[in-house]
């Protein structure tokens, strides 16, 4: 499902962006799923190396109920603006450019797998240094007002529309899960049905950063992001998912969360309600669950046959023996 | 021995297989190949134990009933949805755990929460 973008056309974007010389040499397709691509610019701007990064909706038209990539850009300078680390957007595609919906913007060096900044010894003083950044992260993000997405359209709604929504989902796959049903039960009892009044990132994990030896440098994918609970960000950062077996570690495989809501609290947060926050992890385990149920969907419907998807079905019991784990311990 | 190679032997042969041509890959192949590979360690350890006796005593003794496995789980899903049992109810977050951790022995030994649970 390759996205057709010529050099020529992106060249000529970029070109509206600077009045110095620019060169496309290539366009390498780094990732895609069913809703977006993204791809490694290689350019150079009057003859000097600018390494770029470009996303597009898959298919040039975001698919339905999916962020358009113009969105994501322009929500992504917001919160550069409000200080976060996140890649700066050079230009959004417009419908003269006849690149369907999509942005480019600055590629920041350093290492995006999760599994690799985890683990070797080079990165220890990063780790050391992510819990605060991503609490100073967070908080900056969680203190924006509403008004300050005015004409993005961002999709939100309470704590129980969000569970609401996604118990809805799961009676849709038509499947019986009793760890599952036994969280669903148990969220519905306890979570808040206030409207929002913050934006979360919505998929804030390790998995989403691009990590150097100083720490925190961006934080990516920002297509989920939504109107929510700022406590769904802080109990989604903890997941055990996240954690690439670092279990040790809740705050995304290298940090405590008590390190966590401390600076996120120093850093402007509001006061991190310890209880309120651990039905947010209950919440992200389940939510985990249910995206690989709706992953093994792709391939057991046959939309997307694949060997990736067909395995990822084997993951549902992880994420069951781990909510059964939250019910008896309290904890995980 | 009859010198036909049994399931077993054949899927170690295929697993041997997608290693060299995992080495051999690149990018997406490459990956699809490694997962492929673990799919069928899956299929091994189902075929050495099924998980399936573990969840259908938690069923039956939750339930208190005698019927087909997914009888017995849409059973327990409508109870824990109309409120009829939740995580109060004696003994059902043991025996659910136990139906996971036996699931989990053949899906992934390696995780985490396995090993915290089956250690020691």
């Amino acid at each position: 499902m390759a996205l057709e973008i010529s050099a020529a056309a992106l060249e000529a974007v970029l070109a509206r962006t600077t009045d110095a010389a620019v060169k496309v040499a290539r366009i390498d397709a780094l990732s895609g799923g069913a809703s977006s691509a993204t791809f490694a610019v290689t350019a150079t701007k009057d003859g000097a190396d600018w390494p770029l990064i470009m996303q597009c909706s898959a298919g040039g038209e975001p698919v339905a109920g999916a962020m358009a990539k113009a969105t994501q850009a322009r929500l992504q300078e917001v919160a550069r603006g409000a200080g976060l680390p996140v890649a700066q957007t050079l230009a959004i595609f417009e419908p003269g450019d006849a690149l369907g919906d999509g942005f480019v913007m600055t590629r920041i060096d350093g290492e995006s797998l999760a599994p690799r900044y985890l683990r070797l010894p080079d990165y220890a003083a990063a780790r050391d240094a992510m819990t605060a950044q991503c609490a100073t992260a967070l908080a900056r993000l969680h203190a924006l007002p509403i008004s300050a997405f005015d004409g993005l359209p961002l999709a939100g709604g309470s704590a129980q529309a969000l569970l609401a929504k996604s118990f809805d989902a799961y009676l849709g796959f038509g499947i019986a899960v009793p760890a599952f049903d036994l969280a669903y039960s148990w969220l519905k009892e306890r979570l808040p049905d206030a409207a929002p009044k913050s934006l979360v990132h919505g998929d804030f994990r390790s998995g989403n950063f691009i990590v150097g030896h100083d720490g925190l440098r961006a934080v990516l994918d920002w297509e989920l992001a939504h109107f929510g609970e700022p406590l769904e960000d802080l109990g989604w950062l903890c997941g055990n998912a996240w954690r690439f077996g670092n279990w040790q570690a809740p705050v995304g495989g290298f940090g405590q969360r008590e390190a966590l809501y401390e600076a996120y609290e120093a850093a402007g947060g509001a006061r991190v309600d310890r209880d309120a926050v651990h039905m947010w992890e209950v919440w992200g385990t389940l939510r985990w669950g249910m995206s690989c149920v709706s992953l093994v969907s792709d391939h057991l419907s046959g939309r997307v046959k694949s060997v990736e998807r067909a395995a990822i079905g084997r993951r549902i019991s992880e994420n069951a023996l781990d909510l059964l784990y939250l019910f008896k311990h309290g904890s995980i | 021995m009859s010198g036909t190679p049994d399931a077993t032997q054949l899927i170690q042969a295929v697993q041997l297989f997608l290693k060299e041509a995992e080495s051999e890959l690149s990018g997406r192949l490459a990956f699809h190949a490694k997962v492929a590979g673990n799919v069928l360690a899956i299929v091994a350890r189902e075929m050495a134990g099924s998980p399936a006796a573990a969840e259908r005593a938690a069923l039956t003794a939750l339930t208190g009933q005698d019927a087909a496995t997914d009888v017995l789980r849409d059973e327990l899903c409508a109870r824990l949805r109309d409120g009829r049992a939740d995580v109060q109810t004696p003994g059902l977050v043991d025996a659910l755990l136990a139906a996971a951790v036996a699931q989990v022995a053949v899906d992934n030994p390696r995780y985490a929460t396995f090993k915290r649970v089956t250690a020691g």
